[in-house]
């Protein structure tokens, strides 16, 4: 069995509720309104590194939102199914919050590290929005 | 957070269901953005008629018209940017060339939805730069709720009003809003001092140079040296481009901009770091918004952000007596479409061809005219639109509102942009 190393963050809460599973790390920041998919459940924006990633059942980790309030169709996923388990992101603004909002995904900002610099894709994290928590597993070796 | 007993009462239903309503949406926004209190707003508001942020806390049609029966109106200052949801055409629909917008009863049902809202006293500018015709202001330090990334930074930079990007009937039914981020001093003071190092001069170096100071600073708030005495359609420009290519909310332009006399007067000593932007950075820029291989173009679009009528007039004077071979739609806001019809732009732009038209773009309709190559004068839609063709490519070419012109007269693509 492959080791593991965890690391916890501590964040701030944006929206509460418990979420784990596989990390899915852009980082460069998201733009959302038409350069993200709802129904497919990734970004569109082209160039971008994640474009055509699906992001659905993912912790969704990024740097800072930009563009349009269109943002919050980041949030619209869940009627499509498509959305990921959580956000985690460096620093957001009202973009961030109402994408949250919409999706009522647990969602952590504001942490004592950069996730960026911390997570990676593949690594598991547990998400708690309640407490801030973010538990990053990482197999080692 | 916060809330004083009149905001307490409200939310405790005292004021009636959708007060409440409006009240539990600030309150919950507010505690996720670790705002502390609400704010009145004295300022404006800028909505995107009928699109709900948050569709849990949704308002109906019917609610709204039973509002206005009780004489309730919007607290504040209320304007219409572009409708969203749907978009459609307020002017020249019917040479737009699209079946659902050039019919006449889709036009009609979807002017009637918005009627409760004017009827609540919504001033139908429907315009992405609606604040360039609006003829009221918010002044230095008021508070604000707008939306439009192009216009918040008008609201919080060239105006000196505050502002996040959350208007909605909420914040205008109630005329409060959560106090946090752009609302308070701390977070206004520039962090990042942006050096251009080259000259800008055409509309699109305003553009081009707003991407890549909003690449390089993403949220920060930067103070802007050494770009010269930009027009009101460079400023426009480098607005829509900054929060696009990034997300400035706020910056600073010492000596041009009310809240920063001097460059010590922008960062309030909270300086962190200095950037440069040289004429390779908007070059780079450039290659990555010319995003086609084609050469022959088949639609040509301008007027994102809405052109202003300064704009309808370079157009037309560029297109009287030549035909075009391509589709030509230049777009702009329903009051400076007025004028134009007046002043006989609108036919010279028509006689080559051309289509002007108000209230809307290619991203707010979620359509364009068949068509496999495209020219644009706009980072922003030109950048947006290949995301909504997503997974089929869309060449988009990017120049000056003179390229593109020229482009839409011979059918091809050239640019000298330097």
């Amino acid at each position: 069995m492959a080791e593991t190393k965890k690391i916890i963050l501590k964040g701030r809460k944006v929206i509460g509720g418990k979420a784990e599973g596989e990390a899915l790390v852009s980082q460069e920041p998201l733009m959302g309104w038409l350069n993200v998919n709802p129904q497919l459940g990734c970004t569109t924006e082209r160039n971008h590194p994640l474009c055509g990633v699906s992001f659905k059942d993912k912790i969704l980790v990024f740097p800072t939102p930009r563009g349009s309030g269109g943002f919050v169709s980041y949030g619209t996923t869940v009627n499509y199914n498509t959305n990921p388990a959580a956000f985690i992101y460096t620093k957001g603004n009202n973009l961030t919050i109402f994408a949250s909002l919409v999706a009522q995904i647990p969602t952590v900002t504001d942490l004592d590290q950069d996730p960026l610099e911390i997570i990676e894709t593949g690594d598991y994290v547990k998400v708690d929005g309640d407490l801030g928590i973010v538990e990053v597993i990482k197999s080692v070796g | 957070m916060y809330l004083t007993d009149e905001e307490k009462r409200i939310l405790d239903g005292e004021k009636g269901e959708i007060a409440q309503r409006s009240m539990s949406f600030l309150v919950e926004y507010g505690e996720a953005a670790g705002a502390e209190r609400l704010i009145d707003i004295d300022g404006t508001v800028d909505v995107h008629p009928l699109a709900d942020w948050i569709p849990q806390y949704a308002v109906t049609l019917d609610e709204v018209r039973e509002l206005v029966k009780k004489g309730e109106r919007f607290k504040v200052p209320t304007f219409a940017n572009k409708p969203v949801a749907p978009g459609f055409i307020i002017d020249g629909w019917e040479k737009c060339g699209l079946p659902k917008n050039s019919d006449p009863e889709y036009r009609r049902k979807n002017m009637e939805a918005l009627q409760p809202y004017i009827d609540m006293g919504m001033i139908p500018i429907f315009s992405c730069n609606y604040y360039l015709v609006s003829s009221f202001l918010p002044t230095v330090g008021q508070h604000c709720a707008w939306v439009e990334s192009s216009a918040i930074p008008w609201a919080n930079a060239i105006l000196g009003a505050r502002t996040n990007f959350d208007g909605c009937f909420h914040t205008a039914y109630l005329g409060k809003v959560p106090a946090y981020d752009m609302h308070l001093d701390e977070n206004r003071r520039a962090t990042v001092l942006v050096k251009c190092e080259t000259e800008l001069k055409s509309d699109i170096d305003y553009d081009l140079f707003g991407w890549a100071v909003g690449e390089a600073v993403d949220l920060e708030v930067p103070a802007l040296v050494g770009i010269g005495k930009p027009t009101t359609s460079q400023l426009v420009k480098m607005n829509s481009a900054l929060n696009t290519g990034g997300q400035v909310r706020m910056y600073h332009v010492p000596g041009l901009t009310p809240e920063a006399p001097t460059v010590e007067a922008a960062f309030q000593g909270n300086y962190q770091r200095e950037i440069s932007i040289t004429r390779a950075d908007l070059r780079r820029v450039y290659d990555k918004l010319n995003y086609a291989t084609k050469e022959d173009v088949d639609f040509v679009y301008l007027g994102c952000p809405h052109y202003n009528i300064y704009d309808i007039c370079r157009a037309a004077k560029l297109l009287e007596g030549k035909k075009c071979k391509t589709l030509l739609w230049i777009m702009t806001n329903p009051s400076s479409y007025q004028v134009a019809e007046r002043m006989g732009l609108r036919k010279i732009i028509e006689d080559a061809g051309g289509v002007l038209l108000s209230g809307s773009c290619p991203g707010a309709l979620l359509e364009t005219p068949p068509m496999k190559v495209m020219a644009t004068d706009s980072a922003k839609q030109n950048y947006y639109l290949t995301g909504m063709f997503y997974p089929e490519k869309l060449d988009v070419w990017y120049g000056s509102m003179e390229e593109c012109i020229n482009a839409a007269i011979t059918g091809k693509w050239s640019s000298d942009w330097r």
